[in-house]
């Protein structure tokens, strides 16, 4: 059975090589010419930046009109694959996506395994509460604050707080489902993932978003490192976008006055440094 | 009735719980359940066959590391499987495998260790006299294993290969935690959207697996029972 | 050609290390209570799927039915997020002051896996000869005494086998506790990779660990066994 020696040197050859992958396409944008289709991680439960809609079935958002946005200029279709916080980065490292648009965080420990876009938007990361719970940080000292594991929240709060039990769910709503259950004392992530949560709540009269702070969150978009051709590409489509108005329009669409989140866009796409 | 009121969440799902974005978008819910443990299935019924033949054999060098694979694999708990499979299929294909079909070899490698066993007990029951019989018309010893052996010992693993593909269905659900969008992946997205009906949601989703594996759970019962009866004849 | 760098040090000492500890102890605290909380309830589950009374079978077979042909994440998800509507207000906020994860992992794998060894120590029971149940209530022992004493000794010891097999079924299974966020050794290996992108690592351990577990258990099972069969073959 030389098969089977074969197959055991192989298991040991690959255990040794594991991650020496074949090497995804140097340059996205030639192939995604090529194929004719764009394929971008997206949140498939972070309203307003990535959810589905209820009625088609399809996923929405923010986020996605970016991608459609950037799609067009390129002329190629569109596929979009559900991503968590945990999994994107191994997804565009090896190759499953070409992009990540998914509410992702630019920070320098990633900079250092991908490329990020200019910032297409920014919040802040803070807390969604019991109304009345927690004036300023140290009332959340010690205490279990729910988030997602893999963001950069996590790793935020740990540091914001360290005496807190920070406790990691597998997505955004279900930490806020433990804190409407009253299983964490807050929940904490960028503040316009907390109005898309608080925005859809049956119970949000209860709750609030105190006026603390702790970290900055400019979102990029999240393409393989060293991929020039492609972040160049995308740099000049989203400050295209910026220019002709159709950001603002994207923004206002999900965050606008005729939203339930209402808010004031604060920041301009501008290239970075 | 408020109980019944909130069960409408299932009512406005019910196309996403069976279909997921299909035909739109790709096939997920109950569909791509169904999808996934019927592939995982047929292909671990052939790795569980060949581990299995592999660890019967007579030669120590091929059954001893056989068994090591098999033994290996079943101390290992299936998410960690997925997750392996999740850094080594790329470096074993040379190119990117998809999420589903990830999930689809990791369940398959699982199980096999599983069906290998199946396997082995289905052919250890059959009397040592036929093989020894067999032999002495000539045959080799792998020729007789594959055609007087095994098509004998098959019918008799019939209704544990079903109860592997239950197994494999309630398996299925692991899928949600690499993002496929199966039935409890869907189950999590609308429960994550609504985010006050859990307690319904998650119900509805246990009778639906419960409805699917009882269905084939009865019917492994039933071959069970009239492979008896042929024996007893 | 290998890109990747290995650096087994991010594993073997530092804060990385004390979390995949912390992570391995959870694991042992969940299974262990998992195996002896299971045992007991499948135990009384089979007694009850034995009992000539309807209501005590019937419901043991719902129970069964139910149990065994759901998925065990969907079960862990029901009595985590599905379980607060059912309970009243007070129950609630005792079990999240006291660390519900845990808990609801626990409930969930001792459900689940009592459902599998029930249906193992029925096997069990029924392989012992009739004449035995019946003799013992002759010589005037009650239906539960005559369990008690008589088959289920018997039973059990004839299920170690499978039993074992349940109970490294659960120590496995215990790591889909990590979706509802009991930091078990998955989870705090999956942290690890998501903290150090040395996944490859993190996992390795938790693998070895896993397999040590299985193998340790195995022996011990073995030993016990043979010392088991030694004496019975002795009397």
């Amino acid at each position: 059975m030389k098969n089977l020696v074969a197959i055991l040197m192989m298991t040991a050859a690959v255990t040794v090589a594991a991650k020496s992958f074949a090497a995804p396409p140097a340059d996205t944008l030639a192939e995604v010419k090529k194929k004719g289709v764009l394929v971008a991680g997206v949140k498939d439960s972070t309203p307003p930046f990535g959810y589905i809609d209820e009625k088609t079935r399809t996923i929405i958002g923010y986020d996605i009109d970016f991608i459609h946005a950037i799609a067009r200029k390129i002329n190629v279709k569109v596929e979009l694959k559900p991503v968590t916080s945990a999994s994107r980065m191994a997804q565009l490292q090896e190759g499953n996506i070409d992009m990540i648009v998914a509410t992702m965080t630019k920070n320098p420990e990633r900079a250092k395994q991908i490329d990020f876009s200019h910032t297409y938007f920014f919040t802040g990361q803070k807390f969604i509460t019991r109304k009345g719970s927690v004036k300023a940080l140290k009332d959340l000292e010690g205490k279990k604050i729910g988030t997602t594991k893999g963001s950069t929240s996590e790793q935020q709060a740990r540091k914001a707080l360290p005496t807190a039990n920070v406790l990691s769910y597998d997505d955004y709503p279900q930490a806020f489902l433990a804190l409407q259950q009253g299983k964490v004392f807050a929940m904490t992530t960028d503040e316009s993932i907390l109005l898309g949560l608080l925005a859809k709540s049956p119970e949000k009269s209860k709750f609030e978003i105190p006026n603390i702070q702790i970290s900055d969150e400019p979102y990029g978009i999240g393409m393989r490192k060293g991929d020039k051709n492609f972040v160049d590409f995308v740099n000049k489509a989203i400050l295209e976008l910026e220019k002709s108005g159709e950001a603002k329009k994207i923004f206002d669409k999900w965050f606008g006055p005729k939203t339930d989140y209402h808010i004031q866009r604060n920041f301009k796409i501008t290239a970075d440094k | 009735m408020t109980i019944l009121s909130n069960f409408q969440v299932i009512a406005d799902n019910i196309i996403y719980f069976f279909v997921g974005r299909w035909p739109e978008g790709p096939l997920g819910g109950v569909g791509l359940t169904l999808y996934l443990a019927s592939a995982s299935c047929i292909l671990s019924i052939f790795g569980g066959l060949i581990l299995g033949l592999l660890s019967v054999s007579k030669k120590k060098w091929i059954s001893w590391p056989s068994m090591l694979v098999i033994n290996t694999i079943r101390g290992v708990p299936l998410l960690m499987v997925i997750f392996w499979m999740y850094f080594l299929l790329p470096a074993i294909f040379g190119k990117v495998i998809t999420e589903t079909r990830t999930v689809i070899l990791g369940l398959t490698f699982f199980t096999s260790a599983y069906m290998s066993q199946i396997v082995r007990a289905g052919i250890e029951g059959i009397p040592k006299g036929q093989m020894e019989a067999a032999i002495s018309t000539g045959l080799t010893h792998w020729q007789a294993m594959i055609y007087i052996i095994l098509p004998q010992g098959l019918r008799n693993m019939i209704p544990s290969f079903v109860n592997q593909f239950v197994s494999l269905i309630k398996d299925t659900s692991l899928a949600f935690i690499v993002g496929v969008s199966e039935l409890t992946h869907v189950a999590t997205q609308i429960n994550n959207r609504t985010m006050a009906f859990p307690t319904e949601i998650f119900f509805f989703i246990a009778v639906v697996y419960f409805i699917i594996c009882y269905a084939f759970t009865s019917l492994s019962r039933n071959l069970e029972k009239r492979l008896e009866w042929r024996k007893a004849i | 050609m290998l890109s990747y760098k290995f650096d087994w040090s991010v594993i073997t000492s530092g804060q990385y290390h004390e979390w995949l500890i912390s992570g391995l102890k959870v694991t042992i605290q969940l299974s262990i209570s998992g195996i002896l909380l299971s045992f007991l309830l499948g135990l009384i589950v089979a007694v009850m799927r034995m009992s000539h009374l309807k209501l005590f079978r019937w419901s043991a077979c719902v129970f069964l039915e139910f149990t065994r042909n759901t998925p065990l994440l969907v079960q862990i998800f029901f009595w985590y997020f599905g379980s607060y509507k059912l309970l009243p207000t007070a129950v609630n906020e005792w079990l999240n002051n006291t660390g519900f994860e845990f808990a609801a992992a626990l409930i969930a794998l001792t459900i689940y896996t009592s459902a599998f060894i029930a249906e193992d120590i029925r096997s069990g029971v029924l392989s012992i000869p009739k004449e035995q149940m019946e003799a013992a209530q002759s010589s005037g022992f009650s239906y539960i005494r005559s369990m008690q004493y008589i088959i289920l000794p018997q039973a059990v010891r004839i299920t170690i086998p499978p039993l074992v097999n349940q109970f490294l079924n659960l120590a496995k299974n215990s790591s889909l506790a990590m979706t509802i966020g009991v930091m078990e050794l998955t989870y705090q290996a999956r942290q690890v990779e998501s903290y150090t992108f040395k996944g490859f690592e993190a996992f390795t351990a938790a693998t070895v660990v896993y397999l040590a577990i299985s193998v340790i258990i195995t022996f011990l099972v073995d030993q016990y066994n043979e010392r088991v069969l030694q004496i019975h073959k002795g009397a």
